[in-house]
């Protein structure tokens, strides 16, 4: 292995309080260690910034609803080819990158680790298959859980209490696919899209013909994946996202986890005020004042950035909703027992009142939050832009000019229902974008060696040049270490790495099998004997993070 | 001793399914002409079958992958194509394949007119997994299909019949075939339609008007619909019709590709490239072709390697390497060695009986085999990893 010292960059690890302290690093065997040998690579870092490598807790990268996405789309990529090279495979880039670009594109932008953020577990074959595709960077995936057919009779049993049976199906399940986390999409919503083309009717209506309510699946899966102590907590793509007047739904779906630990996906879709068919207002300063008396809730925030985008969610209804809106091409799918598909382009205009106000909002949730630990960042890829424009979003959020600037090309209707108006000076420090962009992400994913320097953490690195404009210093890295190793150089990959599968596993008991089989033979098509991956060149090599409960 | 096995005889992929000896015979349970065929052909063993042939001499492995990476690296218009047999495993190599040598990688006949680009890729679609159609269609309308022989176990499957699967569909199903053959799907139908196969599907719309009230409905279609002229078309407008439709019910589409490893190929050659379909790599980068001629023609191909596929006949003139497993009893050794003329044919296992692999269900469930014999013989996924390594490009 590679010995590395980057010898007198301005390092920038808030996980470990260093905020901006000129000193060396040292890396060996993949791991940061306190010293090298003479004989180590020295790289000089002096007048630049060195992070933790970025680690992206919300995307869609892979998996079938990505690949459909990219089948969908041939038009947005043939004018961006991946030339092959002795050293990379050929691919294509656009909203939804063939997998190795998704790989080596994640790379080339200083990030180290990505998180699928939505499986259906029945696809997780095709899910590992392409996560295996994606190299440079360490990669999981959280299974969908929140319209389960199988897990709502359990719900029903338990009168929505988190009962043994419920906390046993849910590690079963990720054991079975080799998931990392639970992710929960409108929960009891998608069912009832499938069955009527409609929504659940807040988080306390029953879902026809399970005799449950989204409120119960959020306490008792979130209360399942609490007292399992998995890795990261549940994952909440909450009710009615999209919907004026939603961050009622929004209050109560944190009201609801309150008190054990949740994250809650793009909360800017979620943070609109107003009524269903009328215009949206923000709403974010009231999640925001909720999350800072709740600490054991956070967030990332699906910002939307101007130009195309990709929507494609679990939340089928959404895409019926933005079909209609838009008039283009819709793809639905609908996975048996598990949750929906749905993938419509889009494009954020800003002129559009309501396309200004979602990215006001966006930035109103970076800008008046009090504590960036709970706040992440996110585009919600590609739903609210590709993860390409995270530097620009980073300039955004560093560069009170070029936000200001930003600010007159937007609809000035909707800017003005926005706080971003009133003299919000805020610009963000080189260790606050630390903080949204790896360390918060990773702690939040229980990444205890990722998004962190310290002695024994993994040795995935940044850094860059520390120019004035951020998007440029935040677009091309002078380095990247990955695994201890030197993958990029100056907007070159000089190294490929496949990355790591992580995965998570918590025990439980086996007699779970004797609960789900009968209702696996009701439901699926599908047999229980077939459905765990067992196949080892998808399952491994993967560094399993323990439940702690 | 029954053995359960995944059946890789369509593209239904069966995981239900339990093999049994009968003296010679090998019998599937449930019963599936298909399969049985399937599992017959590929548990045959030959005797002295050569473990590759170049021009129909016996060679060994080592000597037939080094030929037939010379004969790579010399051509000039290269295709990967096939994959009716292929497993996931697989169609990666292949891909990896070709974008080292600059090949056109092709999941669909090559030496066929094809409609172009793919209608899906216009206007999208609606689809759902076979339990969310059995769980929920009132309505299942075939489209000039005839899944009972091609998919013998679809609609049962799907719950339809005496003998189907249960359903959580309360009421009554219906099951339209609209066929101007007379089929063995046509002769189960509730409802069977003589409409000619260019009556256009817009047609279908007067269904949802006789059948009112119906919630869910399913139009299950397949290669005819997008055949000859006027094929994108038609399809297209099957994807705009269920489009509309949406407002008012919940209608979903079911394709149905005849081999077990066509979506799956299709899927991987969309991860790897970004495009599914026929995609050139010979300019190193991706680039899809949606020309409509035959593509050996039209893109003047002088070498196919053909992945686990045995059903493509090529022009003469364009040298041949195949992949594959033994085609018996239905094939004999002295029509294997010669193998449709192949310049350089190696033996595989084949995926789900001697091989173990994933395959993608026509709906896009992923399962993986369990074969239940062994073979020698490498994985088509193995020779082409070695022949990656033997081009040396």
């Amino acid at each position: 292995m590679t010995e590395i010292r980057i010898s007198g960059g301005a390092v920038h690890d808030p996980a470990n309080d260093v905020d901006g302290e000129i000193r060396d690093l040292c890396l060996k065997d993949g791991k940061v260690v306190s010293d090298v040998g003479p004989g180590a690579r020295r790289i000089d870092a002096r007048g630049m910034v060195v992070m933790p490598g970025g680690v992206d807790i919300h995307a869609h990268i892979a998996g079938p609803k990505a690949n459909l996405a990219r089948k969908l789309s041939p038009d947005t990529r043939r004018a961006d080819p991946l030339e092959r090279s002795d050293l990379v495979r050929s691919g294509t880039g656009g909203l939804v990158p063939s997998t190795f670009a998704t790989g080596y594109r994640y790379s080339l932008l200083g990030y180290t680790t990505v998180i699928e953020a939505a499986a259906p577990p029945l696809a997780a074959r095709h899910v590992l298959a392409e996560l295996r595709d994606t190299p440079m960077i360490d990669k999981a995936f959280l299974i969908l859980m929140g319209n389960n057919q199988v897990l709502f009779e359990l719900i029903r049993e338990s009168a929505g209490a988190v009962s043994p049976q419920l906390r046993d199906a849910v590690a079963w399940w990720l054991a079975a696919t080799g998931g990392y986390g639970v992710k929960l999409v409108n929960p009891g919503g998608v069912e009832v899209f499938k069955q009527s083309n409609g929504d659940v009717d807040g988080i306390d209506a029953q879902v026809p013909g399970y005799g449950v309510t989204p409120r119960q699946v959020l306490e008792a899966i979130g209360g399942a994946v609490h007292e399992l102590g998995l890795p990261h907590p549940v994952h909440v793509h909450a009710n009615d996202l999209g919907v004026p007047g939603n961050a009622a739904t929004t209050l109560q779906t944190m009201e609801a986890l309150s008190g054990r630990q949740a994250h809650l996906a793009h909360l800017q879709f979620h943070a609109y005020g107003g009524r269903p068919g009328g215009l949206p207002r923000s709403r974010a300063p009231q999640l925001l004042d909720y999350l800072a008396d709740h600490k054991e809730l956070t967030a990332d925030v699906g910002q939307v950035m101007f130009g195309d985008a990709m929507t494609m969610t679990a939340d089928g209804h959404v895409s019926a909703v933005l079909r209609d809106l838009d008039g283009g091409k819709w793809v639905n799918h609908d996975t048996e027992v598990e949750t929906g598909c749905g993938i419509v382009p889009f494009t954020y205009k800003a002129g559009n009142y309501v396309h200004a106000l979602q990215w006001g909002i966006g930035l109103e949730l970076f800008l008046l939050g009090s504590d960036p630990w709970q706040v992440m960042l996110s585009t919600d890829h590609p739903n609210g832009g590709s993860f390409l424009s995270y530097p620009k979003l980073i300039r955004l959020l560093m560069d009170r000019a070029f936000r200001d600037d930003q600010l007159g090309r937007a609809n000035q209707q909707a800017i003005k229902r926005t706080a971003l108006l009133d003299g919000l000076d805020r610009e963000y420090t080189l260790n606050e974008i630390a903080i949204i962009t790896r360390a918060a992400p990773a702690r939040r994913l229980g990444l205890e060696h990722k998004g962190q320097l310290g002695i024994g953490a993994d040795a995935d690195v940044t850094i860059y040049h520390d120019r004035p404009d951020r998007e440029e210093m935040f677009s091309t890295p002078r380095y990247v270490i990955k695994a201890g190793e030197l993958v990029v150089e100056e907007g070159d990959l000089r190294r490929v790495d496949d990355g790591l599968l992580l995965s998570s596993s918590a025990p439980f008991d086996g007699d779970i099998d004797r609960v789900l089989e009968p209702l696996f033979a009701d439901r699926y098509t599908v047999s229980f004997e077939h459905y765990p991956v067992d196949d080892p060149a998808l399952r491994e090599p993967a560094t399993i993070v323990r439940a702690t409960p | 001793m029954p053995e359960s096995l995944i059946c890789a005889g369509c593209s239904l992929v069966c995981d239900d399914v339990t093999a049994r000896r009968d003296g010679d015979k090998l019998c599937l349970e449930p019963e599936c002409a298909l399969g049985a065929a399937w599992l017959a052909e590929r548990s045959h063993t030959l005797g002295d079958t050569p473990a590759a042939t170049i021009a129909g001499d016996a060679v060994d492995l080592e000597t037939a992958i080094d030929r037939a990476a010379q004969l790579l690296r010399e051509a000039r218009r290269p295709l990967v194509h096939g994959f009716a047999a292929a497993t996931i495993e697989d169609a990666r190599a292949a891909v990896t394949l070709a974008d080292r040598v600059g090949a056109i990688v092709a999941t669909r006949p090559p030496a066929q007119p094809w409609p172009g680009a793919p209608a899906f890729a216009l206007r999208g679609s609606s689809t759902a997994t076979l339990g969310e159609i059995r769980d929920r269609s009132e309505l299942l309308i075939v489209w000039h299909e005839d899944p009972e022989t091609t998919h013998p176990r679809l609609l049962n499957r799907l719950g339809f019949g005496q003998d189907g699967s249960p359903t959580h569909v309360d009421g009554l199903r219906t099951l339209i075939v609209i066929d101007d053959r007379d089929t063995a799907t046509a002769r189960r139908a509730d409802v069977a339609l003589d409409w000619p196969s260019d009556r256009d599907v817009e047609a279908l719309a007067e269904l949802f008007d006789r059948f009112d009230g119906v919630r869910h409905a399913t139009i299950v279609y397949g290669p005819a619909l997008a055949a000859g002229a006027g094929g994108q078309r038609r399809e297209l407008a099957l994807h705009e019709l269920v489009r509309r439709l949406s407002h008012e019910h919940h209608v979903v589409t079911l394709s149905l590709p005849r081999a077990a490893g066509t979506r799956g190929a299709d899927d991987v050659l969309a991860w790897q490239t970004g495009y599914a379909g026929v995609v050139d790599l010979a300019r190193g980068h991706p680039q899809l072709l949606t020309a409509t001629g035959p593509l050996v023609e039209h893109e003047r191909i002088d070498l196919a390697l053909c992945v686990e596929d045995d059903r493509h006949a090529l022009p003469d003139g364009i040298t041949t390497i195949s992949l594959s497993s033994v085609p018996a009893p239905a094939g004999s050794l002295s029509s294997v060695l010669t193998r449709d003329g192949a310049d350089v044919w190696i033996n595989t296992a084949a995926a789900g009986v001697a091989a173990a692999g994933t395959l993608h269900r026509l709906d896009g469930v992923p399962l993986t085999l369990h074969p239940p014999l062994q073979s020698t013989a490498p994985t088509a996924a193995y020779v082409l990893t070695r022949l990656l390594q033997a081009t040396d490009i």
